[in-house]
């Protein structure tokens, strides 16, 4: 019975979406179409924005001078973006404005570019500097809005996106959700903000006031390509307005050893660092006897801009070795109760099918409130495990483990032989 | 259920361990670490049972986690297989060089500078300064 009404009621909002769909592009057609005239009227099209930049290959980052000559007395915004394509999602659980709903809709892109920047003039860096005090708050859209860069925002409007219903059974059983109609362009335009907000969090990452205007209409920005960025050719294009727009210039990031690029997470890093942190947090995680996935991954998102889910997703296979090492050393000596072990394992078999499907559904800022909380549990079990009274019994159990070892090994030595 | 280890045999309320396992399987998976620091208090302190027993047997359930959520990780995309190469050997080298340490450091110290260390990461995490 309730299959059925679903299934009506998917078409029934489906037909809604259509009819909206094609109604709001009937709409917008209009005006747009009329001011194009209008201004045709009143003034003469204008020209497209020359530029040039003054390098063609960088070497992980410099700076890059960009000149050029628009329309006097106009605005020039500069876009750059990268080529290399990364993944962003964003889940939306904010309660709708209108009816209070929370709609629980995931949306997913792999299309995003891993660079992605608005430069605009210098004189608008007051509304950046009202985006970064809102802290993690600011609006993308917004931001684009009150410096007038609405219009231009071009380069991620039509990634394609992929949108998921999710729900409270599907994500017990694992599955992002049933997949959701494309959005018209007006819909992915407004998302596809969201998601560069997901992707590159701050505001600075995604703006900077380096456009130099002069009265005559020539301008000039210094843009700084930072290091560990993606390899690979970026384009650059000045605009005025939607459609006005220059030619596009190109350059070309390269990276050499030791910086290498991280396809999935987007950015590029030296390798060593990584190696170092593992090294030293493996070995103080057998030390203090706790893997060190729980050191390890709040450090990973502090410290490289990498991708909660791919820090997670990663560092979850490193141990599989160890364990399985463990496991095989405990085996030999009998140590492990495959009764116990299996049915608990069976258990947890179940919580890790789901747990990873909810780490993509939070932001990296609740990975890290949620972390935080989870490691001061963690510090209490330790300090716990440095009492007085833990100290005594474990010394017990620990004498009491050695001559059992000893037992067992004493045991395979003779079946061995 | 009854669990027999070494001529002993043991109590255990399954129910809470299952349960136990389950939710904290969820965590870690969902946050990618291990969960065996989690798991021994659970056992040892939940279940009733003496670290001999735990040792090994938390080590093969946690095993089980480990291998579905990296499965599942991967079937979601959030495997780097890169970033995977460069930790892999260092993870792996880390376990041989460690006991050389461990020989020569008190645990008890090993666990004050951890205590000490967590403190200031979560802290940190929580945006307390």
């Amino acid at each position: 019975m309730k299959r059925p009404s679903i299934l009506v009621l998917g078409f029934v909002l489906l037909a809604v979406g259509l009819l909206f769909a094609t109604g709001t592009r009937a709409e917008e057609a209009k005006p747009g179409g009329s001011t194009a005239v209008q201004e045709s009227k009143l003034t003469e099209p204008l020209a497209p924005p020359s530029i040039q930049i003054d390098k063609t290959s960088l070497e992980n980052g410099r700076t890059i001078v960009v000149t050029g000559t628009a329309p006097a007395g106009k605005p020039v915004f500069i876009e750059v973006w990268g080529e290399k394509k990364v993944r962003a999602s964003r889940f939306d659980a904010d309660p709708d404005k209108e009816t209070g709903k929370r709609p629980y809709v995931l949306y997913m892109t792999e299309d995003m570019p891993a660079y992605y920047k608005i430069f605009i003039s210098q004189d608008q860096k007051d509304k950046l500097d009202k985006a970064k005090k809102e802290g993690k708050k600011w609006s993308f859209s917004q931001l684009l809005k009150d410096v007038g860069a609405d219009v231009i925002y071009s380069a991620p409007a039509k990634i394609k996106i992929e949108r998921y219903q999710a729900s409270l059974l599907g994500s017990i059983i694992g599955s992002r959700g049933d997949i959701l109609p494309q959005m018209d362009d007006k819909e992915n335009k407004k998302r596809s903000m969201q998601l560069v907000k997901a992707r590159f969090r701050s505001p600075d990452k995604v703006m900077g006031t380096d456009v130099q205007m002069n009265p005559d209409g020539s301008f000039r920005a210094e843009i700084k390509i930072r290091g560990g960025l993606a390899p690979g050719k970026y384009t650059v294009v000045a605009s005025v307005d939607k459609i006005t727009k220059s030619q596009p210039a190109t350059f070309e990031n390269h990276i050499g050893f030791p910086l290498i690029f991280l396809e999935n997470a987007g950015t590029s890093i030296n390798m060593f660092g990584p190696f170092l942190l593992t090294l030293a947090i493996a070995i103080f995680g057998v030390l203090m006897g706790a893997g060190g996935g729980f050191i390890m991954n709040p450090l990973f998102v502090s410290i490289w801009p990498l991708p909660h889910t791919i820090v997670a997703g990663t560092v979850m296979p490193t141990v599989l070795f160890s364990q399985g090492s463990g496991i095989y050393n405990y085996s030999k000596i009998k140590f492990i109760n495959w009764k116990l072990g299996t049915t608990i394992g069976l258990a947890m078999v179940a919580g890790g099918f789901i747990g990873p499907k909810l780490t993509e559904l939070i932001t990296l800022d609740q990975f890290k409130f949620v972390f935080g909380w989870i490691l001061l549990v963690l510090a209490g079990l330790m300090f716990w495990q440095t009492m007085p009274g833990y100290i005594a019994k474990n010394k017990k159990e620990q004498a009491i483990l050695k001559e059992f070892k000893q037992k067992a090994e004493a045991a395979a030595k003779q079946k061995g032989n | 259920m009854i669990v027999e280890f070494w001529g002993q045999e043991f109590k255990v309320n399954i129910i809470l361990g299952c349960i136990g396992g389950f939710l904290i399987a969820i965590v870690s998976s969902m946050f990618g670490f291990g969960g065996g620091p989690f798991m021994v208090p659970l056992m040892t302190v939940g279940l009733g049972l003496p670290m001999y027993v735990v040792v090994g047997s938390s080590l093969l359930a946690i095993f089980f986690n480990t291998l579905m959520g990296t499965a599942r990780h991967f079937q979601f995309g959030n495997f780097d297989l890169v970033f995977f190469l460069i930790m892999f050997p260092a993870a792996i080298l880390g376990g041989f060089i460690a006991p050389q340490i461990a020989k020569r450091v008190s645990p008890l110290t090993v666990k004050r500078v951890a205590v000490a260390g967590l403190l200031i990461l979560a802290l940190n995490l929580l945006g307390v300064y």
